[in-house]
């Protein structure tokens, strides 16, 4: 059987966290979009940003290869994200009536999403440098 | 939602949340005694859906009802996903995967009650 699985050992527990994180924003933003948008379009949109970036870093690491350049973006975006959103719930918390998962760094997850993308970009940079062995993608794997 | 189930299934996660620790302590891969762990789990978290969404109008707050549904969706895919990776995966990080798992289990379920016991 072809092992499709790229990231192997630590990698293995940082996707079952970007998973449930991902499940989590993507469940909670459909729902806020579906349900009243004009509540709060500004957090509502970045909650679905967020969400969507989260999904894409959970495929980045389950998948390996190539993607791991794409991961180390989307944790960069994500770290940016944190960063500027968590800042601005505090500065201008009207433009936030409703939280998003960046809001205040992330306070609403346990700071998860404060941790999780620099743990991601280590993994990622890790993986780039090849200290982590994993299928060439040359290599007639499949 | 019932009580008893909230503590069943936050009592099932906590675990096998301390099982996989003390496997990836010892160094051990999953088994079948995990496994039906997994299982037993995933009927609590089904039990669970099934009940929240039938009393899901009983929660005014409309922001509040999107995170309920949302973890109460999310739940149940997060054991048999983990166990999927943990199966596959031949290291002592399998068991660390699942213990994170098991771990999100039991905080969302207690943090479903939470938003139950505030909105019900």
């Amino acid at each position: 059987m072809a092992d499709r699985r790229a990231l192997g050992g630590p990698g293995v527990v940082l996707v079952v966290v970007y998973g449930v994180l991902a499940l989590a924003a993507t469940g909670r933003s459909l729902l806020q979009i579906t349900s009243d948008f004009s509540a709060a379009p500004l957090a509502y949109t970045l909650s679905a940003v967020a969400a969507a970036v989260y999904v894409l870093a959970t495929w980045c690491l389950a998948r390996g290869g190539r993607w791991v350049r794409v991961g180390i973006v989307a944790c960069a975006v994500e770290l940016v994200g944190v960063l500027v959103v968590g800042a601005a719930s505090f500065i201008v918390p009207e433009a936030f009536p409703d939280k998003t998962v960046w809001s205040h760094f992330g306070q609403g997850y346990g700071f998860v999403p404060l941790v999780l993308p620099v743990l991601g970009l280590w993994w990622f940079r890790r993986v780039d440098r090849g200290v982590v062995p994993q299928p060439a993608e040359s290599d007639s794997a499949r | 939602m019932i009580e008893p189930l909230t503590y069943a299934v936050v009592g099932l996660a906590t675990v096998l949340f301390v099982l996989s620790v003390y496997y990836a302590v010892r160094d051990r891969l999953v088994d079948d005694k995990v496994l039906l762990l997994v299982a037993l789990l995933e009927l609590g978290l089904i039990a669970q859906l099934v009940l929240g969404l039938v009393g899901l109008g009983e929660i005014e707050n409309s922001t509040e009802r999107a995170t309920f549904v949302a973890y109460l969706v999310s739940l149940p895919v997060i054991p048999v996903g983990t166990a999927l990776l943990t199966i596959k995966e031949k290291t002592v990080w399998a068991m660390g995967a699942l213990a994170v798992g098991a771990f999100a289990v039991a905080v969302m379920t207690a943090r479903l009650q939470q938003i139950w016991n505030l909105n019900g």
